[in-house]
């Protein structure tokens, strides 16, 4: 991991050291300018990850709940199966999906120019991380002994308070890591994310504006990696991109590794 | 006579390796690519001791790759820079094998609506934002959707010279980035207000290229106009040989410049150079 980093650090040094920190919030790339601002990157990550979550989250433990403590066993283990092979299909499957039905049907719901855009992104990848999301936080309601259930019945609660004073506080450390494994995934993803998102180094005008074309930082790094020679400041600024993105995940990671005490995170 | 045998068995070595296969990759323009992948096929039914795994990347790739040695043959479908053509000096070899036109494509819809001619004015406006809706130009009261390339791409840089004025221009009315020409290619035909760039051979029903205003005249993107020297937007397609590579990637390279490899160039689209 510190190997990881150090070789980040060093192969984007020449970026800091000639641009400084305050590419991180300048909003024009263009390299063959020496413009390498990175906020528009940082922004279009920022919003496919938010966007990502909003959706995977609720269905995620919807989808959890109701398959652990609704459907009867044997469902279980069916949907199980289900988002198991979901979560083993290949990025760029997702990708390719995304390019033929979620595409033409954005452009067409919301009369846009093009469905290339964060919406698509964000969409695509709450579809990647719903499995991870489902099966951790299925795992940990599963883990809650019977006992607790039995006690919470006991006392008279109905299926509700059951539902959201005994069992998700208890689940609550293995959903948790689900919310932040998927963080972690959006923030990487790149193939799915590329074909889907448009590319445009821009910010989004108006910054809440999620149905223009935008860049993320991990479909740049793809897109631009080959052409840059190494070590050319390109190539360095594309370091830093993933420089970010690496310290965006270590921060994710380590919370996720915090010992969590109820409704901490 | 176990001598013997260890020397046999030191010669059918030899000769196993002498006859292996030799795998080489050439990476780069996805305009190249299709002449590429059909002569290497053509050429191994031929030489099966010779593999060319082709692959794209585009053409900004296809240069770094061969001044950083990860690829055996380069493909490029623009000049190269001053830069890069110091790196290469010296120590490798670049080939023109045809020629081709960058067309100016549209979506069907707007083809069929009436914009059939645009002049060079008229599509830097577009590409610099100037003009946004297809009604300013005489067609349909609709939103452009103008489809630049990745700055690596040698369709972008033979597009932005010949319009914008230089090959790194930017294009601030540009509201999508595409990469290879396949890609490309699927953003036009599936949309019905798109104009793009894409070389003569990707044209199809769905994917229309426009005529060229040149001086009053409209020139169509057409081999024959390439030929002739009237089409503002052609360009050559470059194949870069390091001098150290193999004489069997030699004589593949002598086999694209082969009557029968100028077949495959005609074959695919392009303008032969023999």
């Amino acid at each position: 991991m510190l190997i990881l980093l150090w070789f980040l650090v060093d192969a984007s040094w020449p970026f800091w050291h000639d641009f400084g920190i305050s590419q991180l919030w300048a909003s024009e790339w263009y390299p063959y300018e020496s413009l390498y601002g990175l906020l528009p990157a940082i922004i279009g990550t920022a919003w496919a990850m938010l966007i990502a979550m909003f959706i995977a989250v609720p269905c995620g433990l919807a989808a959890a709940i109701v398959s652990s403590e609704i459907l009867p066993i044997t469902w279980q283990s069916w949907m199980r199966l289900g988002m198991e092979m979901l979560a083993g299909i290949p990025s760029v499957v997702y990708g390719l999906i995304g390019l033929w039905v979620l595409l033409p049907w954005l452009q067409n719901t919301f009369d846009l120019l093009t469905g290339h855009n964060l919406l698509a992104a964000g969409m695509i990848l709450s579809l990647m991380i719903l499995p991870t999301m489902m099966v951790m936080s299925q795992d940990a309601l599963r883990l809650i002994p019977i006992e607790q259930r039995e006690a919470a019945m006991n006392m008279g609660m109905n299926w509700s308070q059951r539902l959201l004073r005994v069992l998700l506080p208890q689940a609550w450390p293995g959903i948790r890591s689900g919310i932040l494994l998927g963080l972690g995934r959006s923030l990487g993803e790149t193939m799915a994310v590329m074909l889907v998102v448009g590319s445009l180094d821009r910010v989004p005008q108006p910054i809440y504006n999620i149905l223009e074309p935008a860049q993320t930082l991990t479909s740049r790094i793809g897109r631009e990696m080959g052409e840059a020679a190494f070590g050319s400041m390109h190539f360095s600024a594309l370091m830093a991109c993933g420089l970010v993105l690496a310290v965006a995940a270590i921060c994710l990671s380590l919370l996720a590794q915090r010992k969590s005490k109820g409704f901490v995170l | 006579m176990i001598k013997e045998s260890i020397f046999l068995m030191a010669a059918m070595c030899v000769s196993i390796s002498a006859q292996a296969v030799e795998r080489i990759s050439a990476v780069g323009s996805t305009t190249v690519l299709p002449v590429m992948a059909q002569a290497a096929e053509a050429y191994h039914a031929m030489h099966p001791d010779l593999t060319v795994t082709v692959s794209g990347g585009g053409s900004g790739v296809g240069i770094a790759s061969i001044i950083q040695g990860t690829a055996q043959l380069g493909m490029a479908s623009r000049e190269t820079s001053p830069e890069e053509q110091a790196k290469l000096d010296g120590h490798v070899d670049n080939i023109v094998i045809a020629s081709d036109a960058v067309a100016v494509v549209v979506s069907k819809a707007v083809y069929e609506s009436g914009i059939q001619q645009l002049s060079i004015a008229q599509i830097a406006a577009i590409y610099r934002g100037k003009i946004r809706n297809w009604k300013e130009l005489g067609g349909l009261d609709k939103r452009i959707l103008v489809i630049d390339k990745e700055a690596s791409r040698g369709t972008r840089h033979v597009f932005a010279k010949a319009v914008l004025g230089s090959s790194h221009a930017r294009a601030e009315g540009a509201s999508i980035i595409s990469g290879s020409n396949n890609e490309e290619q699927m953003i036009v035909s599936r949309s019905d207000n798109a104009i793009g760039m894409l070389s003569n051979a990707w044209l199809n029903d769905e994917v229309r290229g426009v005529d060229v205003l040149v001086d009053g005249k409209a020139i169509a993107p057409t081999i024959e106009h390439v030929r002739d020297g009237s089409y503002p937007i052609a360009r050559g397609l470059h194949i870069f040989l390091p001098h150290n590579a193999t004489a069997e990637t030699k004589d593949f390279v002598q086999f694209l410049l082969s009557k029968q490899g100028q077949a495959i160039v005609k074959h695919v689209g392009y303008l032969p150079v023999r």
